[in-house]
């Protein structure tokens, strides 16, 4: 027991590191892009109209003081650490003075919602094909799903997004391409609502799970085709024991440690936001607001999106290895 | 054989029923001819229940805010205007009276003109905006200019504004005069409750427009507009009922979706979409139109784009160097690369729509056929007057029909003249500057390596990278090494900063209705160019400097807006921006706005009714409105 506090001390140690690190180089590589926002205000605020060129001067100066951007880097660094320290991200450049969180907050539940359902469908499906194929290897239906699951897995996000898209959007139009929920629908507890967002939310998952389905599919047959080769499972065969007793109990469980892991890096990963599918579908996501503050060089709300995701995937790295010791004998801890 | 057609024709049947059922669900609560979708080309706003649109913001100004809720003193239309005429007094019930030094200017506003939650549009509104938008210059986008102008504003009476400025100005009233937008005018009674108007979110905003908010997404997808009741208490009433009862702006995503959208009739308005997308949406919906009823379809706007070279960098300071550029360039093919042929192309410093075809093209397109240049070897005329019609003439075969055959109006869709591809030329001006032909690559005077970087803005504006590209194999083609860089988002930064050697960008901007060319030229003047590689304030980012044009800038302050003298003047600076060539120009910025007459009629378009330019995120998209008719489909 104690080996194990030792090993959680030092884990945790670890991902304080990890988060302190990461979040450093958010901080640095974003405030070494060439993108200015006051520059980037200024020209959205003139890029059609008439410009004065003596009040831009004027404007400049005042914002950089707004924006509280004055100082150099390393007085700026020493301010937004001592904001993080307070779980603060200041307010957004793009967005002032709406501070960083409230956007991020807003984005989140699209994005956790979108992706951790298109995530558990992927894994659930891919792992039950992926095993069913493995184990019955002649099977030629479970063939033929193995090579359409290798056939999707390469095809880019958003190569698929687009396919179906356009399948079901223009081909066949029965499905809403953009949004999250119908235009003018009041969000709330209803029926109606839940309805109306199931049914924008059914193409970006689709898009997602026919690709994210083989890799996990691939995986999981690789771990099965080796495990049914095992002493114990040939005894439990030639002993008459039901083969999906076999399957489920002996085969898929001693596969699913490598998946769990996998499964959990996954859903941390969520907290990046799936930014090109999120675009194509105009849904309100982090990786849609993560772009638009890209582009407006709104680096607050860059690096508090990075942060976010920094922290949640050192975070399920953390989770994982400190469950795995508990779960599984073989895993040792000093 | 007949089953097969049987069922091509159910499932064509079951498509086409799709497509109407969609366009139905598109909206709860609303009927689906009851209402205009157009684009909000600045996709999903970033803070969607912020309204107030006086301060700097990224976005969440063209959702409707600007064009349907928001109005201020005078809009100059960049097309021909409602009934013809360009200049409209909206607010204002005249047009601006200057004292003769230009110190003063009185305004008489419209009396009888509501705001949308009843209290009464008075001169106290158009002070308090003023007087609010100087006591926090950075706050506001709009209040350094009012703090550098204004010395005091006053209301004489609740009709009358008269504002004391700290310098004489002709052109102070150009704050308040919509060209896309301007300084719109507050509610005094809503914003004069607030500790700090600048941080107020103006949620639900008081509009003087004919519309107000009914709804909006929190994720900031959409925003739906109501038409008011009491419409006839603002100022569009003067030209009619607004015919669409509900107007929503939506973000309908990349160029790829709005097509979809439109064919599914999800979308009236397109705001804009590539060259290729609007080609196959024109030839497959019967109800989709742009601007031209034939090619280039699109609304070329009052916006010119160019290769702007930063003049103040050694290697563009001589203006031979900048023309032999120029005379390197083959406009057909930067045309085709760009536009896929749909270009309005100009060769001078003014865009060739509008009225500016009137009171600049055809003036002096003699001028133009006479200009010549010395290449230190010869004199040539490096004017091609039939680029236009050449292009046109090109494009025929493939466009068939679609391509004008009169003169006029291949003018008015792919512009008249251009500069003729003279390589020869070119070399010998380079030699006439100092350069030198070692290899078949050019050396700079001291030895070095002519060589440019374009920056573009990728694919971000594929069009204009795409002519940024075929302009850089243009060049190193003739033995200048020129490369393109995309920087999608720091391009507009770098040129601002003087970061940059040749951009494909803009420094000319216009009315388009009014030909009164101070809107971008009175930033030219050389009182606001910076030092090398410091921050340029818009517009002249080509850096150019020259004191005939500060004369000519100086002639155009001291006369009225009005002043016929203002065209004259006008052309001088054209005359001096061909001699000099401070920047290449192309052509205007052609939008690809697509409309949809499925369930409205009534657009804006070049050959029948000019009214207005149908690009939906200008303020002066409201006139629109007007004019907008139910087609009594569905």
């Amino acid at each position: 027991m104690a080996a194990y506090a030792l090993y959680v001390l030092r884990r945790s140690g670890q991902f304080v590191l990890v988060v302190f690190v990461g979040i450093n180089i958010a901080f640095f590589v974003t405030h070494a892009t060439p993108i200015d926002p006051i520059t980037a205000a200024i020209a959205a605020a003139t890029r059609f109209s008439q410009a004065d060129p003596q009040a831009v001067q004027l404007t400049r100066e005042a914002l950089r003081e707004l924006y509280g951007l004055q100082g150099n880097l390393w007085q700026q660094y020493v301010v937004f650490w001592m904001r993080v320290a307070r779980a603060d991200f200041g307010p957004s450049l793009s967005a002032f003075p709406t501070p960083v969180s409230t956007l991020i907050w807003r984005a989140l539940p699209w994005t956790f919602g979108l992706l951790s359902v298109a995530t558990l469908i992927s894994w659930g499906l891919g792992n039950l094909l992926g095993g069913l194929a493995g184990y019955y290897r002649r099977n030629v239906p479970l063939k033929l799903v193995g090579v359409v699951a290798s056939g999707l897995q390469p095809i880019p996000n958003y190569v698929m997004a687009f396919i179906v898209l356009v399948l079901f959007g223009y081909v066949w139009p029965i499905l809403p391409i953009t949004g999250s929920s119908q235009i003018n629908l009041p969000q709330g507890w209803t029926l109606a609502y839940f309805q109306s967002v199931f049914q924008h939310a059914l193409l970006p998952v689709l898009s997602l799970v026919l690709v994210g389905t083989g890799a996990w599919f691939i995986g999981m047959r690789a771990l099965v085709s080796n495990i049914v080769t095992e002493d114990y499972v040939a005894y439990a065969e030639l002993g008459g024991v039901d083969r999906w007793r076999i399957l489920i109990s002996y085969v898929m469980r001693n596969a699913l440690l490598t998946q769990v892991t996998g499964l959990a890096l996954s859903l941390g990963l969520i907290f990046n936001g799936a930014v090109i599918t999120e675009v194509v579908f105009g849904y309100p996501g982090l990786g849609n607001l993560l772009i638009r503050a890209v582009y407006a060089g709104d680096y607050s709300l860059v690096i508090g999106i990075a942060s976010t995701s920094i922290i949640a995937v050192a975070f399920a790295a953390l989770v994982i290895d400190l469950v795995l010791p508990l779960l599984d004998p073989r895993v040792r801890v000093a | 054989m007949r089953i097969l057609t049987a069922l091509s024709l159910a499932l064509g049947g079951l498509v086409l029923g799709q497509q109407a059922q969609a366009a139905e669900d598109f909206l709860a609560g609303i009927p689906r001819n009851q209402v205009l979708i157009a684009e909000n080309p600045e996709g999903t706003v970033t803070d969607p229940s912020n309204f107030n649109l006086w301060v700097p913001k990224p976005n969440g100004t063209s959702t409707g805010l600007q064009q349907l809720c928001m109005d201020t003193l005078w809009y100059i239309d960049p097309d021909q205007g409602l009934n013809g005429k360009v200049w409209d007094n909206s607010l204002a019930a005249d047009k601006p009276q200057y004292n003769k030094d230009f110190n003063e200017m009185t305004v008489k506003l419209r009396p009888g003109i509501m705001w949308s939650d009843g209290v009464e549009f008075t001169a106290d509104d158009v002070v308090y905006t003023v007087q609010t938008l100087m006591a926090d210059p950075g706050g506001f986008n709009d209040g350094a200019r009012m703090a550098a102008n204004v010395d005091t504003v006053s209301a004489p009476d609740k009709d009358t504004v008269v504002f004391k400025l700290k310098k004489p100005n002709s052109r102070f009233h150009a704050a308040f005069t919509v060209r896309w937008s301007a300084t719109w005018i507050m509610p005094k009674h809503v914003f004069e409750k607030q500790e700090k108007p600048s941080k107020y979110n103006f949620n639900p905003p008081v509009c003087l427009g004919s519309y107000k908010l009914k709804s909006f997404d929190p994720n900031g997808a959409w925003f739906i507009w109501q038409r008011r009741d009491d419409w006839q208490k603002t100022t569009l009433a003067r030209f009619g009922e607004p015919g669409p009862n509900y107007v929503a702006y939506i973000d309908p995503g990349p160029p790829d979706k709005r097509v979809i959208l439109q064919q599914n009739h999800q979308l009236d308005i397109i705001h804009d979409t590539s060259p290729e997308g609007a080609f196959a949406l024109i030839k497959s919906s019967p109800t989709s139109h742009g601007w031209f009823k034939g090619f280039p379809y699109a609304h070329p706007d009052p916006t010119l784009p160019m290769v702007v070279l930063n003049d103040q960098l050694e290697k563009f300071k001589n203006p031979d160097v900048r023309w032999a550029l120029a005379l390197l360039i083959d406009m057909k093919a930067v045309d085709m690369a760009s536009y896929r042929g749909a270009a309005t192309i100009s060769a001078i410093d003014v865009p060739p729509t509008g009225t500016y075809p009137h009171y600049y093209f055809e003036p002096m397109e003699q001028w133009l056929k006479d200009f010549t240049i010395d290449t230190g070897k010869r004199t040539i005329h490096p004017y091609d007057p039939n680029m236009g019609k050449e292009i046109a003439d090109m494009l025929r075969p493939s466009m068939g029909a679609a391509i004008p055959k009169d003169p006029q109006a291949i003018a008015a869709a792919f512009g008249r003249g251009w500069w003729k591809q003279d390589p020869q030329a070119a070399a010998e001006l380079l030699e006439k500057a100092g350069l030198k032909e070692i290899g078949g690559k050019w050396m700079l005077p001291d030895g070095t390596p002519f060589t440019i970087t374009i920056s573009t803005e990728g694919d971000n504006r594929p069009v204009m990278t795409r002519a940024g590209s075929i302009i850089a194999q243009q060049w190193t083609q003739a033995g200048i090494d020129s490369k393109i860089d995309a920087l999608p988002t720091a391009m507009w930064s770098n040129m601002f900063n003087g970061q940059n050697e040749a951009t494909m960008a803009w420094t000319v901007e216009t009315w388009g209705g009014h030909p009164d060319l101070s809107f971008f030229l009175d930033s030219w003047h050389s009182q606001f160019l910076s030092d090398p590689g410091k921050f340029q304030p818009p517009r002249n980012w080509q850096r150019w400097k020259d004191p005939e044009l500060d004369k000519i800038i100086e002639q155009i302050r001291a006369i009225d807006f009005d002043d016929p003298k203002g065209i004259e003047l006008g052309q001088d600076f054209v005359k001096l921006a061909v001699k000099n060539m401070p920047n290449i120009p192309l052509m205007s910025y052609n939008v690809f706005t697509i409309m949809d007459s499925t369930y409205w009629t009534g657009y804006p378009s070049a050959e029948t009714d000019p009214y207005t330019d149908p690009v939906p995120n200008w303020g002066n998209t409201k006139y629109m409105m007007v004019k907008l008719k139910p087609a009594g489909a569905q």
